[in-house]
């Protein structure tokens, strides 16, 4: 794999797949903080990008995957000139955003009005600098983006893995 | 899902420390709210403390869950802290709200020092 370009190409730093069992996001998250190690991501920026990547990922297994161990979420590191991205594939197709648009208001769900969960998409948009959501073929996939100030990390030596 | 959560009672004057072990997330909520249930025969605790200095991971799920014992504790009017969250979590303390409703402190000790308001 090529060393990421100035016109956007990334360098695949990490591919694999977890079963979609609750629980799993915790092995997303760190294979994902161990392949961007190097990445030039201030270690406050690796934290939020491993929230984040665990929020998507639990939300895949849950609404996208329905909990079915035998269909895996496929998920991808990956390094631009300027950022590191992941995406996070499952096969919930074009459903809606994970089934929730409210906007948590915890003012709300300490009176009761609204239900005490609901924090997993606004957490991923907050840890985040950018989060795009596309679908293709009955695949859904969230795009994480975390930006460095630019052209950082070690050349080379990051081949594709598989876990 | 088994709970990697567990949860130590201690009393000190005016206030109950509930001091977590392990993950936060949705199977901590049954060994939360049976520690804090213990905090009711208390009669002078006003005041609760939810110490994380032992707590490795909270996720959306955990955070539902504080939020549940938040409003438990304020229906009952008593007050919350919280002690020894990682900049992360407190981060994200700031960010979810918890923060203007729970009182935030380094570690327990600070916690349990300082009055009640």
């Amino acid at each position: 794999m090529t060393a990421p370009q100035a016109d956007g190409t990334a360098e695949v730093l990490a591919t694999f797949a977890v079963a979609s069992e609750p629980g799993n996001e915790r092995i997303a998250l760190r294979a994902v903080a161990t392949a961007a190690a190097d990445c030039g991501l201030s270690a406050d920026q690796l934290e939020r990008l491993k929230t984040a990547v665990a929020e998507a990922t639990m939300n895949a297994i849950e609404h996208g995957n329905d909990n079915r161990p035998e269909v895996p979420v496929e998920i991808a590191v990956l390094r631009t000139v300027d950022a590191v991205a992941v995406t996070i594939t499952d096969r919930g197709g074009d459903r809606a955003e994970h089934g929730n648009k409210e906007i948590p208001d915890l003012e709300l769900k300490l009176r009761g009005e609204q239900r005490p969960r609901g924090w997993g998409l606004f957490l991923v948009q907050s840890m985040v600098d950018d989060m795009e959501v596309s679908t293709h073929d009955g695949l859904h996939t969230v795009r994480l983006t975390m930006r460095t100030d630019g052209p950082v990390g070690p050349e080379g030596d990051h081949d594709a893995e598989q876990l | 899902m088994q709970s990697s959560c567990e949860v130590t009672v201690r009393r000190v004057p005016d206030a109950v420390v509930l001091e977590m072990r392990g993950d936060i997330d949705s199977s901590a909520a049954k060994p939360l709210q049976t520690a804090y249930a213990e905090t009711l025969g208390a009669q002078m605790a006003h005041r609760v403390v939810l110490d994380f200095t032992a707590v490795d991971y909270i996720n959306s799920t955990g955070i539902a869950v504080i939020v549940g014992i938040l409003a438990q504790a304020r229906a009952e009017r008593r007050v919350v802290a919280a002690s020894g969250l990682s900049d992360h979590y407190r981060q994200i303390f700031e960010i979810t709200r918890l923060s203007d409703f729970i009182q935030m402190y380094a570690d327990v000790d600070d916690a349990i020092a300082t009055p009640t308001a």
